[in-house]
């Protein structure tokens, strides 16, 4: 986790160059309950930070996820299609979009894991 | 008092039915099966047809409720159809059963106006008889729109009226239009076993009706893998080796065995006569006044050949109306009611006055919203995507509804009665809803409108 970094609407974002691999927090999944649909955009969506790309629904809820950074979508994770509790199992583990990022500057106004601990607890 | 009705749908033969309770001698030319299209080509078969697929989705999901289901799960294509044009047939003898108790005497032909009172039926021998009529009701019904665009040859590229008759499963279909036959033919043909891709021009399903609501569904049919490309414009379409190939304005192409053209209905008044005799057209479609008369005095039209929704029930309430006026009447009718439902999976219905439209006249509004997904009873039959969302004006008087989501069709008409009598969100509030129903989601969803919800924060 410690290689993560945290927006305030419970999303994770891994930097891998100007890409970033999206996913919610385990924190995120246990509010959310057992998944039952991941809605993913389609690849080459453009979004602004903040946008919603998609909608977690769970039993309990149907959520928008948020993007936390500005950019297009190169990849979907297909296989939440057909298995949305895979987000459950390792919300980590399971990134849900990937993102070309426009604009790294963003990434500062992220949290660091510690930081994104504190938030939650708050 | 002879009254002749043109059109056996559910305008036309209601309105025959009605005048001939009134007393009226009446006959009623109709020159195929009695029903319409709501009865042979739309509503009834469509919704057969859905009553499969509903029963194959229960099976499959039969598992998450408790259920081992072994062996294999396959459509029978010519028994599914077999069951539904059994359905029609019994459905028609129903009304012709009807219509003979009620003294209605049944034409078989194709009718024309020749003059004021007279009508010419010409049979499918083609003899003619001429009827004198002191008063005529058209109700001729609509055809579905073709585009030039599209190489209509019925075989690959067809409408709602051949894809009822299609033989086999398509391997892959293109649906152009995503309105309500395209949403219930494409989630049909997605839940048989065809990849669908439906291509609508505005940017949202369901275009008439609010974005969210639109958005419910899409979702829905993200899940059921049907591909939708909305705000997308085709410039080309042709027919190549049994493919029809789309080519689209932002130059992408779509492929498919299949084409249905779904983009909407016009009426259907070809050889009708009624120009001849005087009668007005706007826009193609018949002029008539609150009471339903044309511009020619003793001659009414109702249902799909007038400037009311395209919708069976509205031309039923017409027929009605037409058929109490031509008897003397002074009747009109209320369009602030009228409920449109959409059987898809979630159902989409709504009345009234949607949020667009309330923002697009500057009426002031506000809404109340549920989710069915918080009910006890949703949870427990299994189906909870989807909410309740009601509009009311600023005197608290409920204007619009939408619902989204389980059995929201026969939801819906506890909203309509609301809206058509103008009872207030506080009104409706205080009556008791049974529990465990849907239909607490509609309490909730009002008492949301006041804030006071229990079930939500």
């Amino acid at each position: 986790m410690s290689n993560l970094l945290f927006s305030t609407d419970h999303e994770w974002v891994k930097v891998e160059g100007n890409v970033a691999y999206i996913g919610i927090t385990d924190y995120a999944q246990k509010q959310l309950g057992e998944i039952v649909y991941v809605e993913l955009p389609e690849v080459d969506d453009a979004f602004e930070k903040g946008d919603s790309f998609g909608v977690i629904e769970s039993v309990k809820a149907a959520s928008d996820a948020y993007i936390p950074v500005t950019g297009k979508i190169v990849e979907i994770n297909e296989e939440l299609v057909d298995s949305p509790q895979l987000v459950n199992e390792d919300a980590f583990g399971n990134w849900i979009v990937k993102v070309e990022m426009s604009d790294l500057s963003e990434l500062e106004e992220l949290m660091n894991s510690q930081q994104y601990e504190a938030y939650c607890e708050e | 008092m002879k009254i002749t009705v043109i059109g056996g749908g559910p305008g036309g033969y209601v309105a025959a039915i009605r005048a001939a309770m009134l007393g009226a001698d009446v006959t009623l030319v109709n020159k195929s099966k009695v029903g319409g299209t709501c009865l042979n080509l739309g509503c009834i078969p469509t919704k057969a047809l859905l009553a499969t697929t509903e029963k194959l989705q229960t099976i499959k999901d039969a598992r998450d409720f408790g259920i081992k289901v072994n062996g294999e799960i396959e459509i029978d294509f010519m028994a599914m159809m077999n069951r539904k044009n059994k359905i029609i047939g019994q459905l028609v003898s129903g009304i012709e059963f009807l219509l003979d108790k009620r003294k209605v005497r049944l034409l078989n032909g194709t009718g024309r106006v020749i003059e004021k009172n007279k009508v010419q039926v010409k049979y499918e021998d083609a003899t003619t008889e001429i009827i004198d009529a002191d008063k005529i009701i058209i109700a001729t019904g609509s055809v579905p729109i073709v585009p030039p665009l599209f190489p209509y040859d019925r075989i690959n590229v067809f409408t709602s009226d051949e894809a009822l008759f299609l033989e086999e499963v398509p391997e892959s279909i293109i649906i152009v239009g995503g309105g309500v036959i395209g949403c219930e033919f494409g989630q049909f043909f997605t839940k048989i076993g065809a990849k669908v891709t439906i291509i609508e021009m505005s940017d949202q399903l369901l275009p008439f009706e609010d974005p969210d609501v639109s958005k419910q569904l899409l979702r829905a049919f993200k899940k059921d893998k049907i591909k939708v490309m909305t705000g997308e414009k085709i410039v080309k379409c042709e027919v190549k080796d049994n493919r029809v190939i789309v080519h689209l304005e932002n130059g992408k192409i779509v492929e498919a065995e299949k084409m249905l053209v779904s983009v909407g209905r016009r009426p259907y008044l070809e050889n009708l006569g009624i120009d001849d005799v005087g009668v007005k057209l706007d826009k193609g479609k018949v002029e008539v006044d609150e009471n339903l008369q044309t511009s020619v005095e003793g001659i009414y039209a109702i249902g799909d050949v007038v400037n009311s929704p395209f919708l069976a029930h509205v031309a039923s309430k017409e027929g009605m109306v037409a058929a109490e006026n031509a008897m003397g009447g002074n009747k009109t009718v209320d369009y602030r009611a009228v409920p449109r439902c959409v059987y898809t999976d979630p159902e989409v219905a709504a009345v009234g006055i949607t949020e667009k439209e309330a923002k697009a006249k500057g009426i002031e509004y506000h809404t109340g919203q549920f989710d069915f997904r918080a009910l006890g009873k949703a949870q427990a039959i299994g189906s909870y995507q989807g909410f309740i969302k009601i509009i009311v004006d600023k005197e608290d008087k409920i204007i619009g509804a939408s619902i989204v989501g389980p059995h929201a069709t026969d939801l819906l008409t506890e909203l309509t009665l609301a809206v058509h009598l103008g009872i207030t969100a506080t009104q409706l509030g205080d009556v008791i809803h049974p529990h465990p129903t849907l239909s607490e989601g509609i309490m909730e969803a009002i008492h949301a409108v006041h804030n006071s919800c229990v079930h939500a924060l």
